[in-house]
């Protein structure tokens, strides 16, 4: 089938077999930054944007994201700048290979998640083997912070 | 060397490519005109191979060839593979010995092709009988897994041996301890299990090979030790070792997982078989199921102690479920060096371990984070609150009286001038203490139900830093006063590539933005052991230094080269002590982990942030060893076959963790370091379950710490198996 959506602000056009997951489409398009990991849309490592909400593009259908307007961890320093600077402050990573996730589902947090336990709660979709998760939560809380949402009263 | 924290924690190399995607892993980097490989993987725990009937594979569009065991003998030989002990094939040949063993390969124009047709072929297996468990499998007259695996290279055994033991190490004297522990004022003897857990890296394997102009073979993959991995493959492929070269590429985790050398050599193989790039890319579930787990456990514990609570005498009998093969153990014994090492906390008059560990037909083991030691202390620590209970000693002031301090001679006989147990256990104590509800954290802050009863156990681990090992490193002119630093061993995501720089730049008095790390393949330097063994930054900052040295001494106008030989200087040693708080649902058993609180004995800190993450890494990777992981091995399966099933930690699941750097301690190398990579997963585990006992008043002696086994033990059952009844 033909697919027609915007990636990371761009037109973007492609030909999938109809049973593509959205992950093979936009790494087969060069878009390696999202990471293939468990493959069962628990770990992840394979978050994108779709029309603004967090999805596991390995179980996302490409056809599904047909006129929408998705964005990958590539488009984060334009669409989510002060994300990606905190995750470089306060070292939200070590490997890395889940970092594109946890930048890209941290910039899809909204207003209503405030304070450490919903940020933790938030992010329960992301999994990290190597930090213990503590400098991600710092940037996450600092992105928020930075985008004026405070903390829990 | 005294002891400082520089607080040098400037960003790390790596971090804006990481956060913007830009950093390119193994499964990034495509090699134009390769074929992609799907193993065919064995769907029976043992047994013969009687046809393998690739047709209707063959007839899948995009198919180019289905390899068998066969097609690689005609081309390379039988040799076998491995990193040690050289008995794994690089495809199963008359036999297969665990589900999931790669029976065959489709390759093929694309991957989609190749894992459709990889569904087709049609194996024929005659069943031979399974061996499934560890004790049961070194039994006499047990099936045997391998005819006769002394013959292999590598071998540790003889053929006096059991047929099914892959290794035995001995340690300390039997006789002795035991005579002690008859002589003692009280005596515990118990037997702890751990499961089949994995490494849990969260980048899948991935492999692609090329076949050079010039012959040999070029690789690039998930490799953490590429100079070994160059070696095992050259023998194996029947290849002079320069005919190997081993790509640079950033890991994307490992923890002990990222260095098989069979699947990379089966690529390698293949390659150069089909005379074509061939990527071989695994699978989430690939990983869990057919690469090389963290080895079971039955380990049983005898300690006793004197009158007064005193330690007098250990003894522990471990039995390691090693799986199918033994390729992927790296170290000379082919055994779990975390075992041989499991009391060096403690002064004893006499101490015996025993490590065996068995061949089964089930996925291989291979080595994880301080290989060993999480079981090993898991056992021996909880059996310490049990002797604490019989001998009426609080736990803390158990070890206590008996810890390592400066001067003392541990168990092995080695005296320490430096041991600082007693300082890091208080440390611990005293911080647990203070904590209060003070927390930022939810599990600290989260009210506890009603009627839920809490607990605090504790649980104390040594290791040795060893000093500097084997490396090098080439140190290049650059355009505009810049320098290029060439290393022999990936980015894992340590900060080892950070560390380099700011060493570098500190010892060269330049700033750190005019260092660039660059990793580069096996052929560009002499050598290095690869990361692991907490070894890597004592070792690469030794080799800066040498750098820096002939650097300035040359010039610095034309490239140097050092390469290091191993250190002389003596080991240090370092502490953690762990205080785990939780809370127990006397209901159904739940277990909740509200805080861990890790003391950690350190010399000089040179990236904080990084050294902070190895701690809370650790942690929380004992938390999750400790209370969720298992591959739930049974029946010649592995059940927890993906993610979702083998549940790994999340932000939400992990306690409030506290550490405490219990500063001043000498350490290794010339920055004086203290190694921490291997340090705050070990007693974790441990810490947690004595914590859930003091809570309960009933000992779980068998990981995870399920609700289920806490439930049944609040009723005083036996607390295996019921989930398969």
């Amino acid at each position: 089938m033909k697919l027609q959506a915007q990636v990371n602000g761009s037109p973007f056009e492609a030909d999938v077999p109809a049973a593509s997951s959205l992950l093979d489409v936009l790494r087969g398009a060069g878009l390696s930054g999202t990471k293939e990991g468990c493959r069962v849309g628990v770990c992840g490592l394979c978050t994108v944007l779709v029309d603004g909400r967090p999805v596991s593009s390995c179980l996302y259908l490409a056809g599904c994201a047909d006129d929408a307007d998705v964005w990958t961890v590539e488009g984060m320093a334009v669409r989510a700048p002060s994300v990606v600077g905190a995750f470089v402050e306060h070292e939200g990573m070590q490997c890395g290979i889940c970092t594109p996730g946890q930048v890209v589902a941290v910039a899809s947090m909204g207003p209503e998640v405030r304070g450490e336990d919903a940020v933790r709660r938030y992010l329960g979709g992301n999994l990290c083997r190597c930090t213990g998760y503590g400098t991600i939560v710092e940037a996450a809380l600092d992105a928020q912070d930075r985008r004026g949402v405070p903390g829990p009263t | 060397m005294t002891a400082t924290v520089r607080g040098l924690d400037v960003a790390r190399v790596d971090a804006r490519d990481k956060a913007t995607g830009a950093t390119r892993y193994s499964a990034d980097v495509e090699v134009g005109g390769a074929l992609h490989a799907a193993a065919v993987r064995s769907s029976v725990p043992h047994a013969e191979l009687v046809a393998v009937d690739t047709t209707a594979a063959r007839g899948i569009d995009g198919v180019v060839a289905v390899v068998t065991a066969r097609d690689l003998e005609q081309r390379f030989g039988d040799e076998l593979c491995g990193r040690r002990m050289r008995d794994m094939p690089l495809l199963a040949r008359d036999k297969v010995r665990f589900t999931g063993e790669a029976v065959a390969v489709v390759l093929a124009d694309t991957r989609r092709a190749a894992e459709d047709a990889a569904a087709l072929v049609e194996v024929e297996y005659r069943d031979l009988p399974p061996v499934l468990d560890a004790p049961a499998a070194l039994e006499p007259g047990a099936p045997r897994v391998h005819e006769a695996p002394w013959r292999y290279d590598g071998a540790v055994v003889t053929e006096a041996h059991h047929p099914n033991l892959q290794s035995e190490v001995v340690v300390g004297d039997l006789s002795a301890a035991q005579a002690a522990l008859d002589g003692a004022a009280h005596v515990v003897t118990a037997t702890y299990r751990t499961p089949s857990g994995h490494q849990g890296y969260l980048e899948p394997q991935c492999w692609t090979a090329w076949p050079r102009h010039g012959g040999g073979v070029a690789l690039l993959g998930t490799a953490k030790a590429p100079y070994r991995l160059r070696e095992q493959a050259a023998k194996t492929l029947g290849l002079a070792l320069d005919a190997v070269e081993v790509e640079p590429v950033p890991v994307g985790g490992d923890f002990g997982g990222k260095g098989g050398v069979v699947d990379a050599t089966l690529c390698a193989a293949l390659a150069l078989w089909a005379d074509r790039p061939v990527r071989l890319a695994l699978r989430s579930n690939e990983d869990l199921t057919a690469t090389d787990g963290r080895h079971p456990a039955t380990i049983e514990v005898r300690v006793g102690c004197d009158a007064d609570g005193r330690l007098l005498a250990l003894w522990v009998d471990a039995v390691f479920d090693g799986g199918a093969y033994a390729a992927a153990k790296p170290i000379p014994s082919v055994n779990l060096h975390g075992m041989e090492e499991c009391a060096l906390a403690y002064r004893l008059d006499a101490f015996a371990v025993r490590s065996r560990i068995a061949y089964t037909t089930t996925m291989p083991k291979g080595h994880m984070r301080a290989p060993g030691a999480p079981q090993a202390s898991f056992a021996i620590e909880s059996t310490l609150d049990e002797l604490a209970a019989v001998a009426g000693v609080p736990p803390a002031e158990l070890r206590r009286r008996s810890v390592l301090a400066d001067g003392h001679r541990d168990a092995y006989g080695h005296t320490w001038d430096e041991a600082r147990g007693a300082e890091t256990l208080a440390a611990a104590l005293a911080d647990a203490e203070q904590a209060g509800s003070a927390s930022g954290s939810p599990n600290g802050t989260r009210p506890v139900p009603q009627g839920w009863r809490r607990g605090r156990g504790v649980a104390l681990y040594a290791r040795p830093t060893a000093p500097p090992a084997t490396t090098s490193l080439r140190l290049v002119p650059a355009d505009g006063g810049r320098v290029v630093v060439e290393v022999p061993i990936p980015e894992t995501g340590t900060g080892s590539h950070s560390v380099v720089r700011e060493e570098l730049a500190a010892a060269l008095d330049v700033d750190p933005d005019r260092v660039e790390v660059r990793q580069v393949s096996t052929g560009l330097l002499p050598y290095d052991p690869g990361v692991g063994a907490s070894r890597v930054t004592v070792g690469i900052t030794a080799a800066v230094r040498e750098l820096a040295d002939r650097w300035r001494e040359a010039g610095g106008a034309a490239p140097v080269t050092v390469e290091t030989g191993a250190g002389t200087e003596r080991p240090r040693i370092s502490f953690c002590a762990q205080v785990a708080d939780v809370a127990v649902d006397p209901e159904t058993g739940q277990v909740l982990v509200t805080r861990l609180t890790s003391a950690v004995d350190v010399a000089s800190v040179l990236r904080p942030r990084a050294h902070r993450m190895q701690i809370d890494g650790g942690a929380v990777m004992g938390y999750g060893f400790a209370c969720l992981e298992d591959l739930l091995e049974a029946d010649g399966q592995v059940w927890a076959a993906n993610l979702s099933e083998f549940r790994l930690p999340t932000a939400e699941d992990v306690p409030e963790l506290r550490t405490v750097l219990v500063e001043g301690g000498r350490g290794v190398g010339p920055s004086g370091v203290k190694a921490v990579g291997e340090l705050t997963n070990v007693p974790t585990a441990a810490a947690i379950a004595n914590a859930v006992a003091d809570a309960t008043g009933r000992r779980v002696r068998h990981l995870p710490l399920t609700a289920e086994r806490v439930y049944w033990a609040l009723r005083g059952e036996a607390d295996d198996g019921r989930w398969r009844a």
